[in-house]
């Protein structure tokens, strides 16, 4: 009976060590996603390429995160929540990316969030073109998307800076309302990141 | 709280004054008790809270009013399914439902109509070839739920009154 007892303790201790573990690790897990480091801490890193590629890393914790991936989408329906699940109703981009022609965007999604139906909004809400898509791709693919005119709607490098650093819809990302995880850090950390980035030659991350 | 004046079955409603956090489907059904207009999933998705709003352009469309404010409706004008008879005549698409026995339960109903209406209006100004019949109005009454399966009931329905004046919604 003894050594029962000991060894269901035993059992009790791992279990309750591995609970302790996982929820630790979770919880650091969760606080590193929602912070953005700033240009100045990576002043370590002596080489310039280095750091610059570095940065895009740092702000590839906002390019890749459900708020952005969401209006991003590898097809023409966007996805929604945190899980990155089909958006439901079944709505697709139409001609404009706002929706088709019978179901725009702005029939549920109005100038604001709206709380009391869960449903976010802003007045120029729609989904990313289909060049721009970023679901399923690795961060230096996303990268050496960002920067290609083509597929970064005709836009230099320079013009990220404001995209990314200024625009309102992007900024939606980080007050997305009730229910949704906003992206990490503010979006003036993500604009100097860019800035920073730009500034330092707008390097790709190799891996 | 948000001022709100609008057209509701081309009769003018307010000004009046609607907390910011107020549904529109609350709005119609609580404060104006017009109860033809459903709560039916309180998420967009079903449609059996959809009204008709009609754009300035004269083209106009269906909209869920369960996830949306009724401040956002501030000057708009919409039409529910209270405002579909006239002079206590029913309309051509709702002889056609009861015809059909399109529906069951009926909760989902004032949405079919609503979005049905919205798809003759549609063809009215820019009619499609018989062939494309069926496509356009499955794909019109798409995205509406009914849980008693009454969708062939009402694409049949919407197929008679269409057929029934080609020349108007037919090319």
């Amino acid at each position: 009976m003894t050594m029962k007892s000991d060894m269901r303790f035993q059992i009790l201790v791992s279990v309750a060590a591995l609970a302790v573990s996982m929820t630790t690790g979770y919880a650091a897990s969760q606080a590193i996603s929602n912070t953005l480091a700033s240009p100045e801490s990576f002043s370590s890193i002596a080489d310039t390429d280095a750091r610059s590629a570095a940065m895009f890393t740092e702000l590839g914790k906002v390019l890749t995160h459900p708020r952005c991936v969401n209006c991003h989408p590898a097809g023409d329906r966007p996805r929604q929540g945190d899980q990155s699940r089909l958006h439901q109703p079944p709505v697709e981009r139409g001609a404009d990316g706002h929706g088709t022609e019978t179901m725009r965007c702005s029939i549920c999604h109005q100038k604001a969030n709206f709380e009391p139906g869960r449903v976010p909004g802003h007045p120029e809400w729609h989904i990313a073109p289909r060049e721009m898509a970023w679901e399923g791709k690795t961060l230096p693919e996303i990268c050496a998307q960002i920067k290609d005119s083509a597929r970064n709607g005709g836009r230099k490098p320079e013009d990220l800076i404001h995209h990314i650093g200024e625009d309102t819809l992007v900024g939606w990302a980080w007050a997305p309302g009730y229910g949704r995880t906003p992206a990490p850090g503010t979006q003036k950390a993500a604009g100097a990141l860019v800035e920073a980035w730009v500034k330092t030659g707008a390097i790709c991350p190799a891996n | 709280m948000t001022t709100l004046a609008l057209t509701i079955n081309g009769r003018a409603h307010g000004p009046s004054e609607v907390r910011d956090d107020l549904t529109m489907n609350d709005f119609l059904r609580e404060h104006l008790g017009m109860t033809g207009t459903k709560f039916g999933c309180g998420a967009a998705q079903c449609l059996s809270c959809a009204v008709i709003v009609d754009n300035p352009d004269g083209t106009s469309y269906a909209g869920p009013t369960c996830v949306v404010s009724a401040a956002s409706f501030n000057g708009k004008a919409i039409r529910t399914v209270e405002g579909h008879a006239k002079n206590g005549e029913f309309s051509a698409l709702q002889k056609a439902f009861i015809e059909h026995f399109a529906f069951q339960c009926g909760y989902c109903t004032a949405g079919f109509l609503n979005e049905a209406q919205v798809l003759l209006e549609r063809l009215a100004k820019k009619p499609v070839a018989r062939a494309e019949l069926e496509k356009t109005i499955a794909e019109g009454l798409d995205g509406h739920l009914c849980r008693c399966t009454g969708y062939i009931k009402y694409h049949e329905a919407v197929r008679d009154v269409i057929l029934a004046d080609p020349k108007r919604y037919l090319v």
